[in-house]
């Protein structure tokens, strides 16, 4: 009896921990999502009763004027990070690093871990002050002013957009950078100094030894960071907070951030919020059932059919 | 010597006995104090109540209450949205200030809640409230009862840069006179526009810096929308009230200042890094801002290039244009608030602080500081409160003021009606559909509680 009660018993500080403050939460946002709870009736209005409960705040999100501008604005945030720094620049980094001297590579990676480990509003209130309009900013100051480009405009008005892309992938570049080079450095050298011996160049090296073998990291990085950068809205919220026009760079979860805790006049409304979010959840589960779908994670994972040992 | 002793020993026990009993009698009550003020200029909304509970814990020993009062303050600069957050969150939890300093029209909302008290029957012990300007109460009251103290008022004026003006060829007189052919209703909105884009075109400044409004959704907005004849609130059944005829005057004024007349730049930029660098670095030639951002540019912003004294050389002050020819000029005043929280233990202390802190020294501390204007009447004749240009060039605003309107929804309607206003500046909406926008967002969010006209 104890040797079976002995599992659950290591397993119950993550059980306990995940229910408290994952599961309950969860349940809590989605019944909240049905509710009109906000500023106004906190304390008064009885959100757990299904009697205070409708579809109201799911009409409101999918009727609203703005949506298609969001919903645009997520999609292009997501991909084109995705696509140029998370995985893109990621796996240039690696496969650069991991083609030079060793030691070399190690110190260049470390540098690119450097807005990672910044604390967030350290790094980007750093690159507001780079943004910044001349003489203040120093991308002004020192770049564009002398060569005569622009007219010293405040960059974070002018192009929004690039300096999201920027600040978001500098961060998440290095993530899959970690991982494609571990991965490039565990294949073993037998493959790419046979490839080598059949006359094939680095970049075939590249294409038909290296990319396939790290097929599983690829997957697993874009799909995480997907789904990361669906949810991450801080460096937004830091940098224009959806402007600098109206929703012009706003993203779906600043939106749920925006309705459900920030409002000039605090008329924060937490259920329409919730709602915002739970539609969130659901297009990320839909995505992550995609790309195990389109990635074959199944095959990825099955026992080698040869045994490589 | 015996005797001696034994007087000397009666003597200890009498006085031990007494600070016993004394330690014994006295509580000491806190109180909490909850401010908004950006440091260093408005520190005194917070720290007059430190002067404030030396003399109330005099008052109450003389007057033998055993109470005392420990006073603890809380302030910072976060934005509204969140420190309103912060006051109901507490409050749910039993953590919130005693005192909570606020804007009025914060007070509908919070007294519907049941989460401040009305304070006329206790007000009525402490008559130096009676000093108050009238019509600040007004601000404060909520069906028909008295919810907070005003704390300060302002004005939001036009501001417009001379130096700019110069440039554009405009002479000494003609620049001297703006104020007063504004306030006679001769120069209005569309006037400045004209004159905006002229500077725009002479390449006096960039396009887009003509004229600007606030960054982001705040009072200054409805401010325009009253000069174009626009009603917020309907009062004889205390909803709010959406004028379409006047909406559509007023968006079209930012649709056309931002589409035709190179103004609105300025909309949706950082306050600190970009905004108050543009208006304060001569970037922009027309623009709405309020009369304590004065006291901020020359802290903050001008003082190396001489604060006040290059200010006054380089800005002047205005009230807000009439929108047609010989129309009314305005301003908005959006008093701030002291309010007793429903939970607080000892009301009464709380209110004779407040009291203490509404009094011609401490209040006149902090207009000076932070270029309020004051609220008691006859301030402007005390002393050291006629020693600022500032105040005393800006009171006469007071006569052209306008107020938000004291209503729980006004939190929805303002965001809705600021929304459409960002679109039409980003060319999204046409005034029209901004119109149409506000409409249904507002009969959808509100249903019975608003008014369309």
């Amino acid at each position: 009896m104890r040797g079976q009660l002995a599992p659950y018993m290591f397993l119950s500080p993550t059980l306990i921990l995940v229910t408290l403050f994952f599961f309950i939460p969860l349940v809590m946002v989605f019944i909240l999502s049905f509710t009109k709870l906000d500023m106004t009736n906190f304390g008064i209005l009885e959100w757990w009763k299904p009697v205070n409960w409708s579809l109201d705040n799911y009409v409101k999100i999918f009727t609203n004027r703005f949506l298609s501008r969001i919903l645009g604005n997520t999609i292009m945030y997501v991909a084109v990070t995705l696509a140029l720094f998370n995985v893109g620049m990621a796996l240039v980094i690696a496969l650069i690093t991991t083609h030079i001297k060793r030691r070399t590579g190690f110190a260049f990676r470390t540098l690119w871990f450097l807005p990672r480990i910044t604390p967030v509003v350290v790094y980007t209130m750093m690159w507001r002050a780079l943004a910044g309009p001349a003489p203040m900013g120093l991308i002004n100051k020192y770049f564009l002013v002398p060569l005569g480009i622009g007219g010293g405009e405040y960059l974070l008005h002018t192009h929004p957009w690039v300096f999201i892309f920027l600040v978001n992938g500098f961060i998440g570049a290095s993530f899959g950078m970690i991982l494609f080079a571990s991965a490039i450095e565990s294949i073993p050298k037998d493959y790419t100094i046979a490839s080598k011996v059949d006359g094939a160049t680095t970049w075939q090296t590249i294409r038909y030894v290296e990319l396939p073998m790290i097929k599983w990291p690829l997957l697993f990085v874009t799909t995480y960071q997907t789904l990361s950068l669906l949810t991450s809205f801080e460096q937004i919220m830091l940098l224009t907070d959806g402007g600098p026009g109206l929703y012009q760079t706003e993203v779906w979860s600043l939106t749920a951030y925006h309705r459900a805790l920030t409002s000039y006049f605090g008329n924060t409304q937490w259920g329409y919020g919730a709602a915002w979010s739970v539609v969130l959840v659901i297009i990320g589960i839909v995505m992550a059932v995609i790309y195990l779908r389109v990635f074959k994670f199944g095959e990825l994972v099955e026992e080698p059919k040869i045994d490589q040992l | 010597m015996k005797r001696l002793f034994l007087l000397m020993l009666i003597g200890c026990f009498v006085v031990s006995g007494g600070l016993i009993t004394l330690g014994q009698d006295t509580e000491t009550v806190t109180i909490t104090v909850r401010c908004r003020a950006k440091p260093p200029m408005e520190d005194w909304r917070g720290n007059n109540f430190i002067l404030a509970a030396e003399g109330l814990n005099a008052d109450l020993e003389a007057a033998g209450d055993p109470r005392r009062v420990e006073v603890v303050i809380i302030q910072d600069n976060i934005d509204w949205g969140p420190y309103v957050t912060e006051f109901v969150l507490s409050y749910g939890a039993g953590e919130e200030p005693d005192i909570w300093l606020t804007g009025h029209e914060y007070i509908g909302v919070q007294a519907e809640a049941g989460r401040i008290i009305a304070l006329d029957e206790l007000m009525k012990e402490f008559p130096g409230f009676n000093n108050v300007i009238d019509s600040l109460w007004e601000s404060t009251s909520y069906k028909g009862e008295i919810w907070g103290v005003p704390q300060d008022a302002e004005a939001r004026p036009l501001y417009f840069n001379k130096a700019l003006l110069g440039e554009l060829g405009w002479t000494a007189n003609e620049i001297a006179a703006l104020p007063n052919n504004i306030e006679k209703g001769e120069f209005t909105l569309n006037d400045m526009l004209t004159v905006a884009k002229e500077a725009v075109d002479e390449g006096v400044v960039a396009d887009g810096n003509g004229f600007w409004m606030r960054p982001s959704n705040g009072p200054d907005f409805t401010a325009l929308y009253y000069a174009f004849g626009g009603e917020t609130i309907d009062v004889a059944t205390g909803k709010l009230v959406f004028n379409e005829v006047a909406g559509l005057k007023y968006y079209q004024f930012f649709y056309d200042a931002a589409q035709i007349y190179g103004s609105m730049g300025g909309l949706g930029l950082g306050w600190g890094d970009a905004w108050h660098p543009g208006v304060s670095g001569s970037k922009v030639l027309f623009w709405v801002g309020g009369t304590w951002q004065w006291a901020e540019w020359a802290e903050l912003f001008l003082k190396d290039l001489g604060g006040e004294a290059y200010m006054w050389e380089t800005f002047g002050i205005a009230l807000i244009p009439a929108a047609e020819q010989g129309g009314q000029p305005n301003s908005l005043t959006h008093p701030m608030a002291y309010l007793i929280s429903s939970q607080c233990e000892d009301p009464d202390l709380a209110l004779a602080l407040i009291d203490k802190v509404t009094d011609y020294g401490p209040n006149t501390r902090h207009a000076i500081a932070s270029t309020h204007l004051g609220i008691l009447n006859g301030q402007t004749e005390y002393k050291f409160y006629k020693d600022s240009r500032l105040l005393s060039e800006t009171l006469y605003m007071l006569d052209y003021t306008t107020f938000l309107p004291n209503n729980p929804y006004w939190g929805p309607y303002s965001t809705i009606t600021y929304e459409a206003l960002a679109a039409v500046v980003g060319d999204d909406f046409t005034p029209q559909e901004a119109v149409e926008f506000v409409v249904d967002g507002l009969q959808r969010e509100l249903g019975d509680d608003v008014i369309i006209r």
